[in-house]
């Protein structure tokens, strides 16, 4: 080999050294993986999803003064780890648990995230979330509510959002309280769908109701996407329940509006559980016809000028929709995850694990109306809780209770229209 | 002779070393993927391809073999191995009970009373609690032995895959070139006239149907043990009838590599145009399938291998006529 040559060959190993040491030196961004649903039946939650996860990084990449004390808002980028950026990675579960967990697989192995967030529907967090415990990614779950994700004895999985058994502790309590102000709460109906969510929930509610001596005198269930209600409307009518439970996606919640109108009946209270009554479409359609109607609600938007205000403004300059509670709650998961990335300096699974055992955030560092979030031994936030909204104009949820919390009063009885 | 084997013998080779030459996780899962869905389109072949009765309702029977697998796990917290042969036996009699009237259905009418029974297993099930209801079952969520076969690696389902997948061949081929073979092919190109020479039309077309749902259940178990969990949308949604008969088309329907061949296209497509566009192309997989069913349709009903097989055959009719010529003039 010729001298010549062999001064080459050094010159362009040196230039592969350096640009080399040049990466590593660039590599400050922190990958974070997203399963969620971008098609099918959910298709309209990602959007919203990506809109919200675009705010949260605008927060963190960014300098938010005007945020004051929330977390990861006032420097750029994460200060635990040198002002890193954070970058999403959203995959497609297409509503299948089969592409949830290869996409996640995926994310892991071939996008080298760090950690996991999603994956929105249940059934598919389960899977997802069964392939980062194996390879050992911490996954935090801000929206998906099935009891038995916890129940796993998983090591890498946290969810923040409160479940099923917490909401239906909310409803008992503030029944409890429409009581003692002289409220009748003596007979109880509740009105729910055949899918996971509707009977998932109403067996939670039942099984609570029971142990606080709530008489549930009615279960009305029904077929989701139903086309006529008329019999369940005049079940109702009939037994005139003291309280009318609804819990319904949101076609059959506007359709049971129409139909509660078109009978002349009215509940002298009617609370809802999430899902329909909390989406715009169902305000746009029948909010009208639906004065007074309770639901109930982690997210409420909180006086101007507060963290949660503003970031209700950035998502829907974003978004061009108001931010409701499941996108409120997705952001939290998000927020509280890297939060622990932040606290653990550091990318490495372990360090964040126990970062994120560790976590102990208080009320006023999260944009959501949690009493906090702390997890426990199987990664469940021990502080996750809700509220109780009602929809007295007919165009606008207010946070009626708890009182601590609540902008106004509730009114009773339920108004209609 | 030799040169007959050369090909199939490289291709044979190159399949049992897809996961060592592809060796990432990922790969090596796409892989396991691929032969996954071959199994399952090949056992709709046996009777949407041989038989040329499309069933869109196949899914019924994958949900079988699935629900057997993870019920055994569920309620008797015995390896979901234990399923396989118990959603056989569901399947086969659901077959034989659901065949014997809508096999007498002809073309369309055939296919639509077979999306309705689906539709009716997937009502079924999301109103039955020991099924799960909608919840669904779950799988071990740590594997307690290795008959939980569940695994980290996608490396032993890509063998074990590839092992049923081979049986599933084996037992498809035997059959072509069996009695039924001749009798399936003579009904799928006109039934009136198989069984005015004394073919046995229904009652080939039912055993057909029955061993096509048997092997479509032992997929679905597989499917099942892979992911840990079934549900009804999937278990039972009518997506999975649609990939499998996509997957045969497209391959070619009626051909013994036909489903594989569609499957080793589809599959990873699905996969990876997710993240070529980075969660960008939703819904891309199905505008991918819409335009696969019209274009097949249109321009090529016999699917890729059957137009590979022409061009093939053009491309060689030069040559062997020189050969030939050749052979004259010694």
């Amino acid at each position: 080999m010729k001298f010549s040559n062999f001064l080459g060959l050094i010159g362009a190993a040196a230039i592969l050294v350096g640009s080399a040491s040049g990466t590593a030196a660039e590599d400050k961004v922190v990958k974070i993986g997203a399963v969620m649903p971008l098609s099918g039946g959910a298709a309209s939650i990602g959007v919203h999803v990506k809109a919200a996860f675009d705010v949260v990084l605008d927060i963190v990449n960014n300098a938010h003064p005007e945020l004051g004390n929330f977390p990861l808002a006032k420097s750029a980028g994460l200060a635990g780890l040198g002002g890193a950026k954070v970058e999403v990675l959203f995959a497609d579960n297409q509503g299948s648990p089969a592409t949830g967990q290869n996409q996640t697989l995926r994310l892991i192995t071939e996008e080298k995230v760090v950690a996991i967030t999603g994956a929105y529907q249940s059934g598919i967090t389960l899977t997802s979330s069964a392939i980062a415990e194996r390879y050992g990614i911490p996954y935090v779950n801000g929206e998906s509510v099935a009891a038995s994700l916890t129940e796993r004895g998983f090591k890498w999985f946290f969810r923040t959002t409160p479940i099923a058994s917490d909401f239906a502790k909310v409803f008992s309590d503030f029944l409890a309280d429409m009581k003692a102000q002289g409220a009748k709460t003596d007979s109880i109906a509740l009105v729910h769908d055949n899918t996971e969510y509707g009977t998932s929930v109403a067996n939670t509610i039942t099984a609570t109701f029971k142990e606080k001596n709530l008489n549930i005198a009615l279960d009305v269930a029904y077929g989701s996407n139903a086309t006529d209600v008329q019999s369940q409307v005049l079940q109702l009518k009939e037994r005139k329940p003291d309280v009318v439970i609804m819990i319904s996606y949101t076609s059959d919640a506007i359709l049971f509006a129409k139909t509660m109108q078109a009978q002349d009946y009215k509940p002298p209270i009617l609370l809802a559980d999430d899902a329909g009554y909390s989406d715009p479409d169902f305000i746009k359609a029948v909010g009208k016809i639906s004065q007074g109607a309770f639901n109930r609600s982690s997210w409420s938007v909180g006086p101007s000028g507060s963290p949660s205000a503003i970031i209700a403004d950035m998502y829907k300059k974003k978004s061009g929709v108001e931010m409701d509670d499941t996108v409120a709650r997705q952001m939290t998961g998000l927020f509280v995850l890297l939060d622990a990335i932040d606290r653990a300096g550091s990318t490495e699974p372990a360090k964040i694990q126990a970062a994120l055992k560790a976590t102990d955030l208080k009320p006023d560092q999260l944009m959501i109306g949690y009493k906090g979030v702390k997890f426990d031994d199987k990664g469940q936030n021990i502080l996750a809780s809700g509220g109780i909204i009602q929809l007295q104009d007919g165009a606008n949820y207010v946070s009626v209770w708890p009182k601590a919390t609540a902008d106004k009063a509730p009114v009773l009885p339920y108004k209609g229209w | 002779m030799m040169r007959r084997l050369l090909w199939p013998s490289v291709v044979l080779a190159l399949v049992i070393a897809y996961p060592l030459l592809f060796s990432t996780p990922f790969q090596q899962r796409l892989g396991a993927l691929v032969l996954l869905y071959a199994i399952a389109a090949s056992a709709w072949n046996i009777v949407g391809g041989y038989a040329g009765q499309v069933s869109v309702g196949h899914v019924v029977f994958f949900g079988c073999g699935a629900y057997a697998a993870m019920a055994a796990y569920a309620h008797f917290a015995l390896s979901p191995l234990v399923g396989i042969p118990a959603g056989i036996v569901f399947a086969v009699a659901i077959a034989a009970l659901v065949g014997g009237p809508t096999l007498r259905l002809s073309g369309h009418y055939f296919s639509m009373a077979t999306i309705a029974i689906a539709e009716l297993a997937r009502l079924i099930v999301t109103n039955t609690e020991y099924l799960g209801a909608s919840p669904g079952l779950s799988g071990p969520a740590v594997p307690r032995n290795l008959f939980d076969l569940s695994f980290v690696s996608a490396l032993p389902y890509y063998y074990l895959f590839l092992l049923v997948l081979a049986i599933t061949l084996l037992i498809t081929w035997r059959m072509t070139n069996s009695r039924m073979g001749f009798y399936l092919r003579a009904i799928r190109d006109s039934e009136r006239a198989a069984r005015s020479l004394g073919a046995p039309a229904a009652r080939t077309k039912l055993y057909a149907y029955m061993l096509s749902a048997g092997l479509t259940s032992v997929a679905g178990a597989l499917y099942a043990m892979m992911f840990g969990f079934i549900d009804p949308e999937s278990g039972l949604g009518i997506l999975i009838s649609v990939k499998m008969l996509i997957m045969a088309a497209l391959g070619g329907a009626g051909l013994l590599f036909g489903p594989l061949v569609g499957a080793a296209i589809l599959v990873p497509l699905e996969e990876l145009s997710n993240s070529w566009l980075g969660g960008q192309g939703a819904g891309l997989t199905f505008v991918v399938y819409g335009a696969i069913i019209v274009l097949i349709s249109r321009f090529q009903p016999g699917g890729l291998l059957a137009l590979a097989h022409r061009l093939w055959e053009r491309h060689r009719k030069v040559p062997e006529a020189a050969a030939a010529e050749a052979g004259h003039a010694s």
